[in-house]
């Protein structure tokens, strides 16, 4: 049996499915437990609307790119292992790079070389287990200090008045500062793509408070990801 | 937040990421027991994992001492499902903007993992969509227009986030002046990527960032440049106007 066919297999399908179907329900007591808490604490049947409509609509967009990673990374490690690692854990960039480095960690030049050999079969198993291992530090260290974490940002937001509300609501800006330089740092058509998107928003924001339409709100991320996305095609043509 | 409830989140937090990583290994397991492709030893997995496991086992702790005071409880769903930078953080920040909530307050935590739960349903069943449409969708999603322009995903999303982080909310309060704590980090980036390279370590970047914007915070809130305002009063002030 090849690699492929190993990785292919029915028996795979089936018990990713499976994994799939926890991910689905998990989310789904996750998102009942949260909704019927935020009604029990006040907040209004429209902010947890626009949670979820808001949510749903901008994930649209990042997720088609996501399945556009899942065509080349099932060209190298077969559909459902695929799957199943860009609905749990993974993300595009990680699998890539993670079926590469364990490629080339059994010897083989790339994925593409492992899967097509005689021996690659053999390896399945270890592809398998050295992929999913190399991703769940993240997880382990969550299980162990996550409530830390967790309670020490609420505990100092309660133990320290508006200093205590100040200090966590500038911890999520950290985001921006250090993404959006190294974007910028890549060139021209990065910058141009950068600046498309926050023009885009600006517009997006003006026409809300023009119009009154608050339901754009939910379709902004949306708008404005589509359309830097696709400025690139024309910034690459101009400055590429 | 209520303790029982906060106790109950970790709780099911913690056996949801458990059952998630059973299925990780499990996976694997009953595969290599099927078709008898054990690896020879753990040695060979580690040999073969090594170089990988240098690699993201520093970036995987940074981004959750980075990424989890963000998230809040969400970040047990998140962690599980991945895709935290380019799906999950962008949809709780644009919830929390959306909302007017924040994190470290029970409506700001609520609202994070309504969002990540939501999001993470979307993804995947357009994941699913994308398996089963995989043969006809191919020449599509392999286009050269679509695979430039999936390339540019980040630039756009940080790009259209700038407006969400650039905002004076701070739970129940206003905060005058915040976005002046985006100047320092930004150029300290800047510089420091310019001297050793920051790519594929942005999670000890936005760790770095985040001890700098408390710092800065914290000067600024001391010398009265940033001012905290409680909501009711600033807007019963803006009426006043």
């Amino acid at each position: 049996m090849k690699f492929l066919e190993i990785m292919n297999s029915p028996l795979l399908f089936i018990l990713v499915e499976l994994g799939i179907l926890y991910v689905l329900l998990f989310c789904g007591v996750t998102l009942f437990r949260s909704y019927r808490h935020g009604v029990e604490i006040g907040l209004t049947k429209q902010q947890l609307k626009t949670a979820i409509t808001s949510s749903v609509i901008y994930s649209i967009v990042p997720s088609i790119s996501i399945v556009v990673g899942l065509v080349s990374l099932s060209t190298a490690i077969g559909i459902p292992w695929a799957q199943f690692r860009l609905s749990v854990v993974g993300a595009v960039t990680y699998e890539l790079m993670a079926a590469e480095m364990a490629a080339t960690g059994a010897g083989y030049e790339s994925m593409a070389e492992l899967a097509a050999s005689a021996e690659g079969a053999s390896l399945a198993g270890t592809v398998m287990f050295v992929m999913s291992i190399g991703i769940l530090a993240g997880c382990i260290a969550l299980l162990l200090f996550g409530p830390r974490i967790i309670e020490g940002v609420s505990g100092l937001r309660s133990k320290h008045g508006e200093w205590g509300a100040l200090m966590t609501g500038v911890l999520s800006m950290a985001i921006i500062e250090a993404f959006l330089p190294m974007q910028l740092v890549k060139g021209p058509v990065f910058i141009a793509v950068v600046a498309t998107s926050i023009g885009v928003t600006l517009l997006q924001v003006l026409l809300v408070k023009v119009t009154g339409w608050k339901w754009w709100n939910n379709f902004i991320m949306a708008v404005t990801l589509l359309v830097g996305m696709g400025s690139s095609l024309l910034w690459l043509q101009l400055l590429g | 937040m209520d303790k029982k409830y906060e106790k109950s989140l970790h709780i099911v937090g913690r056996l949801g990421l458990l059952i998630g990583i059973s299925f990780m290994l499990g996976i694997p397991a009953i595969t290599c027991a099927s078709f008898d492709v054990w690896p020879a030893s753990v040695g060979e997995v580690l040999t073969v994992g090594g170089s990988l496991l240098l690699v993201f086992l520093p970036t995987a702790l940074a981004e959750v001492v980075s990424y989890t005071p963000v998230l809040g409880s969400s970040a047990y769903i998140t962690f599980l499902t991945g895709n935290v930078l380019n799906l999950k953080l962008p949809c709780v920040i644009n919830s929390h903007s959306l909302t007017g909530t924040t994190q470290g307050t029970d409506e700001g935590d609520t609202i994070a993992s309504i969002s990540v739960a939501a999001s993470t349903i979307t993804t995947t069943v357009i994941i699913i969509i994308g398996v089963l449409l995989l043969v006809p969708l191919e020449p599509i999603l392999t286009s050269p227009v679509v695979s430039t322009a999936a390339g540019y995903l980040l630039p756009s999303l940080f790009g259209g986030m700038v407006l969400s982080f650039a905002n004076e909310n701070c739970g129940e309060y206003i905060a005058k002046g915040k976005n002046l704590v985006m100047i320092l980090p930004i150029i300290l980036v800047f510089i420091v990527n310019a001297i050793y390279p920051l790519s594929g370590k942005e999670g000890f970047a936005v760790l770095g960032c985040m001890v700098v914007n408390v710092l800065v915070a914290w000067v600024l809130y001391k010398k009265g440049i940033i001012k905290m305002i409680p909501k009711e009063k600033a807007s019963k002030e803006e009426k006043a106007e």
